[in-house]
């Protein structure tokens, strides 16, 4: 843990990858720590998130969207809907930008050794999942889980993100990824339709010692766990990460409260399990 | 040890105290036509004024309303913490507790807070018993004692007309050496007297604490405590005890500041996304989690200590009447009825 407490350190954008169309404006920045002591010791997993800073503008909380077996830099995926999001969208490679973090937890990706994973993501809700997803299929690791499904819902070819991963994806072993969009467009040869209608048809739920981890927009999260519940799987093996306005990173400003948890230091993953004994209050 | 001297006789011992301790109390200042007690830096003793509760608490000389906390881009803290230690004069037990409330959060491993942890080391503060219950609180609901409070070096009370020092740390005792001893049973007598008065006005909250969380949560009440409330975040800022923060930037020619300043679950923005969700949208969803976070989250994480002190100033500030024991009787009646319920009785 690097932290100087409430003040960033320095980070600078060297790649800017543009996601999506116009419709919804998405780009992946990756970032790089200047500092070489700072950047060593900055270690981050599968889930967790930092704050990044606008200088003089602001801060906002951002999922980790790389796998932490790349080292030496992070991605981070953002979707233009506020003030510092726009900045974040107006700067180039080269570019300073604050960073401050990793903070909360992370996907347990040491407990799941050896189970089935299954991804279930709605459009940038892909960007978490996909730190875990590249660090499952990243060779080293491979061998060390079970068959991956993946049903990476859209709402429309133009609003994919990550593209460019899919066919490693394809190709990694025992690994099956299908997409899906929300409404039926010419030249689309895969699935249509929203993914928690899907799931039975699409995926095999019926394999033992499988654990499932989704991440979209909450109405998504929402229906997605109900079926997988009605399918008969255990809410503990169902695994997803909430969003709120997380600000300090520390348990303390209060923003990301809800019951006795702290979004930002007790999550931001938590088990179905867990959800269903907090007040529904996310 | 324990002193005794008469009230006229303050300035002589704050004056020795002054040279080692920056020297805050509570002083009426005047607002327009309207008078407040609040703690300032006292440099003319007369001035002090420990009549009633003071309206504000002293938690800002703790968390600041606004504090600086450094350069941004450059990363470097600022602490402001003066040349000499800080002396907070006549303290009540209630803020005396919720000082002790803010501790665990501020100091807990995880991340210490360097701000606050620097402000706490820096200061030492003298407690003040209170004779008779104030305007609206309800400290001995919650266990609080009015007439003491640990770990406190000095303790005082006032009787009127003289003012005892029960002063209980051996560096301190040199400012005390020189005055009259007091008599023990004397003040014992007088305490007794000023329990009695608590004992007759006493309400008796006996609400479960921590709330059961989704008993609590789900409970109807909420829509109606909280029907008049505007969400002006006055509770909370008066509040000895609340800490919710947010950041702002202040740009000086190249330089950047990062500051910290108090923030208000009470207000719609404090939880709104910017993807326009926010999971708090209601006035009474943002006024059940004030009360649901000190009565039910807060003492669930920290060893059962509710976040309140009971000194009721949410009940005198708030421009609506709404009042803290009213909820909380209604939330003792429903849990017990609850309760009552799911026993079978």
């Amino acid at each position: 843990m690097v932290d100087k407490y409430l003040l960033p350190h320095r980070g600078e954008i060297i790649k800017v990858t543009q996601e999506t169309g116009s419709n919804l404006n998405i780009k992946t920045f990756r970032i790089r720590l200047l500092d070489e002591e700072v950047r060593k010791k900055f270690k981050f997993l599968p889930g967790q998130f930092v704050e990044l800073t606008v200088f003089g503008l602001g801060e906002a909380p951002f999922g980790f969207a790389s796998s932490p077996t790349e080292e030496d830099y992070f991605d981070i995926s953002i979707k233009e809907t506020g003030l510092v999001t726009e900045a974040i969208h107006n700067m180039r490679e080269g570019d300073q930008i604050g960073v401050r973090g990793p903070y909360g937890n992370n996907f347990p990706f040491e407990e799941v050794k050896g189970k089935n994973l299954v991804f279930l993501a709605g459009g940038i809700g892909l960007a978490p999942l996909r730190s875990l997803i590249n660090y499952v299929l990243d060779d080293k690791n491979r061998d060390q889980y079970g068959r991956v499904q993946m049903l990476l819902a859209f709402r429309s070819p133009e609003d994919m993100l990550y593209k460019y991963d899919f066919s490693s994806w394809e190709n990694s072993p025992n690994t099956m990824v299908k997409y899906t969009i929300d409404e039926e467009c010419e030249g689309w040869v895969h699935c249509v339709g929203y993914p928690h209608e899907l799931l039975n048809e699409e995926l095999d739920l019926n394999q033992p010692d499988t654990v499932y981890f989704t991440c979209g927009p909450p109405i998504m999260i929402r229906f997605i766990t109900e079926e997988l519940k009605n399918s008969g799987i255990h809410p503990a093996d169902i695994i997803t990460t909430l969003e709120m306005k997380m600000s300090c990173g520390l348990g303390k400003c209060g923003r990301c409260n809800i019951g006795r948890y702290y979004v930002c230091k007790d999550g931001p993953v938590f088990d179905l399990k867990q959800l269903e004994q907090m007040p529904a209050e996310f | 040890m324990l002193k005794v001297i008469g009230k006229n006789e303050l300035g002589k011992l704050l004056e020795k105290l002054n040279d080692k301790f920056r020297i805050i109390a509570p002083v009426i200042r005047q607002y327009g036509k309207k008078e407040r007690v609040e703690y300032h830096q006292v440099e003319d003793f007369d001035e002090i004024f420990l009549d009633r509760q003071p309206d504000t608490p002293p938690k800002k000389f703790f968390l600041p309303q606004n504090e600086r906390l450094g350069e941004e881009k450059s990363g470097e803290q600022v602490f402001e913490t003066g040349d000499r230690k800080t002396l907070i004069f006549g303290v009540r037990s209630c803020d005396l507790k919720a000082i002790d409330i803010l501790k665990p959060v501020f100091l807990d491993n995880d991340f210490t807070d360097t701000y606050f942890e620097k402000r706490l080391e820096n200061t030492v503060m003298f407690g003040l018993g209170c004779s008779k219950r104030q305007e609206n609180c309800f400290c001995d609901s919650l266990g609080i004692d009015p007439l003491d409070a640990e770990n406190i070096p000095v303790y005082m009370y006032d009787d009127g007309e003289r003012l005892w020092f029960d002063v209980r740390a051996g560096e301190l005792e040199e400012f005390f050496a020189d005055l009259p001893d007091g008599n023990s049973e004397e003040l014992e007598r007088l305490k007794k007297d000023w329990q009695s008065g608590f004992e007759d006005t006493k309400i008796g909250i006996e609400v479960p604490i921590p709330f059961p969380e989704l008993v609590a949560f789900n409970a109807p009440f909420w829509k109606e405590v909280a029907a008049n409330c505007l969400g002006c975040g006055v509770c909370t800022y008066y509040c000895p005890t609340c800490f919710c923060f947010g950041f702002f930037w202040e740009k000086r020619e190249e330089e950047i500041d990062k500051w910290r300043t108090w923030d208000s679950c009470m207000f719609p923005l404090f939880t709104k996304h910017g993807s326009g969700h926010n999971p708090r949208e209601t006035q009474d969803q943002r006024t059940r989690q004030r009360i649901m976070h000190k009565f039910s989250y807060h003492p669930h994480n920290f060893e059962g200590v509710p976040a309140c002190s009971a000194c009721g100033r949410c009940i005198s500030q708030c421009p609506v009447n709404i009042d803290l024991r009213v909820i909380l009787k209604t939330a003792e009646k429903h849990l017990k009825d609850e309760e009552g319920v799911k026993s079978g009785g």
